[in-house]
């Protein structure tokens, strides 16, 4: 069947199977390889992506039941220019990554927050990544650096409306 | 020549991979698609323990879009591997001795296929009995699970047992005013890599073989390769792409992928590859042995320790894998980081049908951690003293000998650790405090947990790395190691080493993929010997290359090369004239000389008689403290860690964000290893096949960890550094435990230390199937 959707800013279309998942849709379709599969039934969160607004487990999403939305990957989530975004530098100057697996899922889980909650503390930043497993870093820089995001982001916003 | 202070090492960096990773341009072995690349599958075996009475192939080579189909009978002596006992079969050879054993194996143009493959495989396997208690594999008519011996011992019997003796450590038990007794026992733990298997395999023209591995030592892979697939080894290549976790999880079950993906592509001439799915991860992959330990310490009334006699029995499950080197180091450091008068230790393992089981961060020391710091808070208990005095007053220090014989004569931290984790955590306050708790509600307790873990591969072997760096036309740097990066972040030491020595910005090295055609063999990556024995090996290379630097600058600045000042890079001669780097670099290659160098390191020669349990296991070790603060429920026995306090002596620090990271990702997994990981073996079956049922820690059930890394100097080291990727987890799940013990006045001796093992003292039985796991063998796309 035919697909159409707005991925990563981007209005395309593609023919694929109805019985794919999202994850399957994005990975082998779209050759987007940055969404990461861990286990498959929604446990990890390797696969997250924004699906009109809401952070979703592609691995649990029908390729169909995409049509028509607006979905942005990880991919989706650098600078326009190519370049790194804010989060994801802080994720490297905050010592975030290790093996890296579960890291384009932990970025788009906290655009999905940073984008409803500009202001989160520690504890509720932990809990919007309470559906992206990490086995690597113990989430603390992780913490570390999304706070540091939401902090800097806020002081920009500031300064622009002081301006 | 003239030193100066770092400028990288130690210093906050980038990790060199990182901008690959939060950008998901990073390519992981399930991101790689070949055109004509075929897909692969195994046949599992669905019994614990069997014959396999007939395995007839051929009606998988009639299903649609199967290519080929293999079993141990392609592979040289078929399929034999293993070390350091040789008793695996790249697939099954006449016997399975686990569920997930791989039997058979299907390339097919699509995964769909190749599933369809492996169940038209006829596969009659007769059940054989089988061991599922590891009490009972040694008896005289257990059945046998391990290989033949021909030196009469039973056959179930893992390699050797392995002793500490120091003394004659009844008697001084006997002499004890204080005794105290318990049996601990660890179950299974899963190493949850959130990337499953998976590996790809692509033949060359010339006939060798191209193998892209998420494993750990590629150079094992290689070799296995070469031996199984009879051809030379400079006809078998392995690549590690990016490693989404490890853990010492990637070895065997690698190897094996690598060894069919590799056979089925020589067969069909096309690319193969295999990926798991996380079912087929969590059967058919290796997990942490179980320990079952008898442990009994003594002490004199004024509080100083004795003697300690341990025993432990581990389940290897039915292959050995590395578990004999784990029995080795759970031995070495059974009775902790303390001096006795006397000690005694004979740990030994066992084959049984439970999976199998191999390395696994720590390696034997977080299972015998969790019972001799439980037993050393008994003890403080008993004397009526502070857990944190009774350690101090017996703990290793420096110029102390260790009961193995060793004298600690350099970069001995542990009391430091001790002092500055008890200020940070409040401990004197809090411990008074919550013992004046009265709720019968919710108690807090505050507990702690000290260790020491020996650094590298000790007297388990030959302990050796090497490094090549080279200066390429762009005048940036490139650097190799056999020492290989799954997310330890050990390509970011090396390049800050190379960065270092030669004077030039981390940014102008770049580091090659860990790859069997351009590194030098260096032993395993495993037992935190990265940063020392690649840090060493690149640190030669890098001064090697340097030296050639310094005889072009002196040429250019007619002096002697004694004479030059090196200042970030560039050089300084006589005339006081800056002469940089790249100008320098341009000579020497006018002069023909060579710009690129190797470095290999040799640890200090070490000795250790394994019959008389003593001699130098290791060649130093790292130190570390950990201090739990629990809440518990005492309604539902639910256990919530508020806090820990992390102080580790890890040498001089090379890259601090990494080593943090390390820390505290290991107190990560020692908590789950603590709460809530558990594996199930049902008469075989594995009861947990996906992160719905194995419960490893979120973001919420970590704790806010405040760490702090002393830098005990080592004098071998790199700058002094020392290790501590698998330290890191070692005291998490005993200061937990002995926190527990201070909230509720209850001691719980196994693991997990689940709510029902907290509220009521034990476990409570799921219903248990077969089924969990056979359906899992078939689960994925279909």
């Amino acid at each position: 069947m035919e697909i159409s959707l707005v991925l990563n800013g981007k209005p395309i279309t593609v023919e694929a199977p109805a019985h794919i998942t999202l994850l399957e849709l994005l990975r082998e379709y779209l050759e987007l390889t940055g969404t990461k599969e861990g286990c498959d039934i929604g446990e990890c969160g390797a696969c997250a992506v924004i699906m009109d607004g809401m952070l979703v487990n592609s691995c649990l999403v029908l390729a169909p039941q995409a049509h028509g939305s607006t979905i942005t990957t990880i991919e989706g989530l650098c600078n326009a220019d190519g370049s790194l975004s804010d989060l994801q530098e802080n994720f490297i100057t905050y010592g975030a990554v290790q093996c890296g697996i579960c890291i384009p899922g932990m970025i788009v889980a906290a655009e999905a927050l940073l984008a409803k909650h500009p202001t989160p503390t520690r504890e509720e930043i932990r809990q919007a990544l309470i559906g992206n497993l990490c086995r690597c870093t113990g989430y603390q820089q992780i913490v570390d650096a999304i706070e540091a995001t939401a902090y800097a982001r806020r002081h920009l916003a500031e300064s622009v409306a002081r301006a | 020549m003239h030193t100066h202070s770092l400028r990288y090492v130690g210093k906050p960096a980038r990790r060199v991979d990182a901008a690959d990773k939060v950008s998901g341009r990073g390519k992981y072995i399930a991101d790689y698609t070949l055109p004509g690349m075929l897909h692969a599958r195994c046949l599992r075996s669905t019994v614990p323990h069997g014959r396999i009475v007939r395995l007839d192939v051929t009606p998988a080579l009639q299903v649609p879009g199967v290519r080929a189909v293999i079993t141990s009978a392609d592979f040289c002596d078929h399929g034999n591997y293993g070390f350091p006992v040789k008793d695996k079969y790249m697939l099954a050879y006449q016997k399975v001795r686990y569920v997930g054993e791989a039997i058979a194996a299907v390339a097919a143009d699509t995964p769909e296929a190749a599933l369809a493959g492996v169940r038209a495989i006829i596969c009659e396997i007769e059940p054989l009995p089988a061991i599922f208690d590891p009490r009972q594999a040694l008896d005289p008519n257990a059945p046998q699970v391990g290989p033949d011996r021909t030196d009469g011992k039973h056959p179930n019997l893992l390699a050797e047992h392995q002793y500490v003796k120091k003394g004659d450590a009844e008697a001084a038990l006997a002499n004890c005013d204080v005794i105290v007794e318990a049996h601990f026992e660890v179950g299974h733990q899963e190493h949850a890599y959130i990337e499953p298997e998976g590996v790809l395999a692509v033949p060359t023209p010339e006939g060798g073989i191209v193998v892209y591995a998420p494993n750990q030592s590629p150079f094992i892979n290689q070799g296995n390769l070469a031996m199984v697939l009879g051809l030379p080894t400079n006809r078998v290549r392995v690549i590690q792409p990016y490693v989404g976790g490890s853990f010492g999880g990637k070895d065997d079950i690698v190897y094996e992928s690598s060894a069919q993906c590799a056979k089925l592509a020589l067969i069909t001439g096309r690319p193969v590859r295999m990926l798991f799915s996380r079912e087929e991860s969590m059967v058919a992959s290796y997990k942490r042995n179980t320990l079952s330990m008898d442990v009994r310490i003594g002490a004199t009334r004024d509080g100083q320790l004795r003697a300690c006699v341990f025993r432990g029995l581990m389940d290897s499950g039915a292959y050995a894998s590395e578990t004999p080197f784990t029995v080795w180091r759970a031995s070495i450091h059974a009775m902790g980081c303390y001096r006795y008068d006397a000690c005694d230790v004979d740990i030994y393992g066992v084959y049984t049908n439970n999976g199998y089981t191999g390395a696994f961060r720590g390696f034997g020391n977080p299972e015998v951690c969790f019972a001799i710091e439980q037993a050393i808070d008994e003890m403080a208990e008993k004397l009526g003293m502070d857990p944190i005095d009774f350690r101090l007053k017996n703990c290793l220090r420096l110029g102390d000998e260790t009961v193995h014989g060793q004298k600690l004569s350099e970069s001995v931290g542990l009391v430091e650790c001790l002092t500055l984790a008890r200020q940070l955590s409040d401990w004197d306050r809090k411990r008074a405090e919550y013992a004046r708790q009265t709720s019968t509600e919710v108690r807090r307790g505050i507990g702690v947990a000290a260790m020491y873990h020996g650094m590298s591969l000790g007297a388990e072997g030959a302990d050796y790395a090497a490094a090549t760096i080279t200066i390429l036309p762009d005048n940036t740097v490139e650097i190799t190691s056999g020492l290989t990066d799954y997310g330890t972040g050990s390509r970011t030491v090396f390049t800050l080493i190379a960065a270092e020595e030669l004077g030039i910005e981390p940014s102008r090295v770049r580091m090659l993929r860990p790859d069997t055609n351009t590194a030098l063999e260096s032993g395993p990556t495993v037992a935190s010997r990265s940063t020392v024995l690649g840090g060493n090996a690149m640190r030669i290379a890098a001064r090697n290359l340097r030296q050639t630097l310094d005889l072009a600058a002196a040429h250019l600045l007619n002096c002697d090369p004694r004479q030059l000042i090196r200042h970030n890079g560039s050089y300084i001669g006589p005339s006081e004239e800056e002469v940089p780097w790249e100008k320098v670099v341009e000579h020497a290659r006018e002069m023909g000389l060579i710009l690129s160098a190797h470095g290999r390191w040799e640890a200090p020669k070490i000795h250790w008689d394994h019959h008389a349990g003593r001699g130098t296991p290791y060649m130093a070790y790292h130190f570390g403290v950990q201090i739990a603060e629990v809440e518990v429920d005492l309604l539902t026995g639910l256990t919530r860690v508020l806090k820990i306090w992390a102080v580790h002596d890890v040498g001089k620090v090379i890259f601090p964000e990494g080593a943090y990271g390390q820390l505290y990702g290991g107190i990560a997994q020692g908590l789950g290893y603590a709460l809530t990981e558990q594996v199930t073996y049902a008469n075989g079956y594995l009861q947990q096949t996906n992160f719905d049922t194995y419960l490893i820690p979120t973001a919420m059930d970590v704790p806010e960890i405040e760490a702090r890394l002393i830098e005990a100097s080592y004098s071998e080291g790199p700058y002094g550094a020392k290790n501590i990727a698998e330290p890191a987890m070692v005291p998490t799940a005993p200061a937990i435990a002995n926190a527990i013990a201070h909230a509720t006045g209850r001691r719980i001796r196994r693991l997990p230390m689940n709510p029902e093992r907290v509220l009521l003292g034990e476990a409570l039985q799921r219903p248990t199937t077969p089924e969990v796991t056979t359906r899992a063998l078939f689960m994925g796309r279909a």
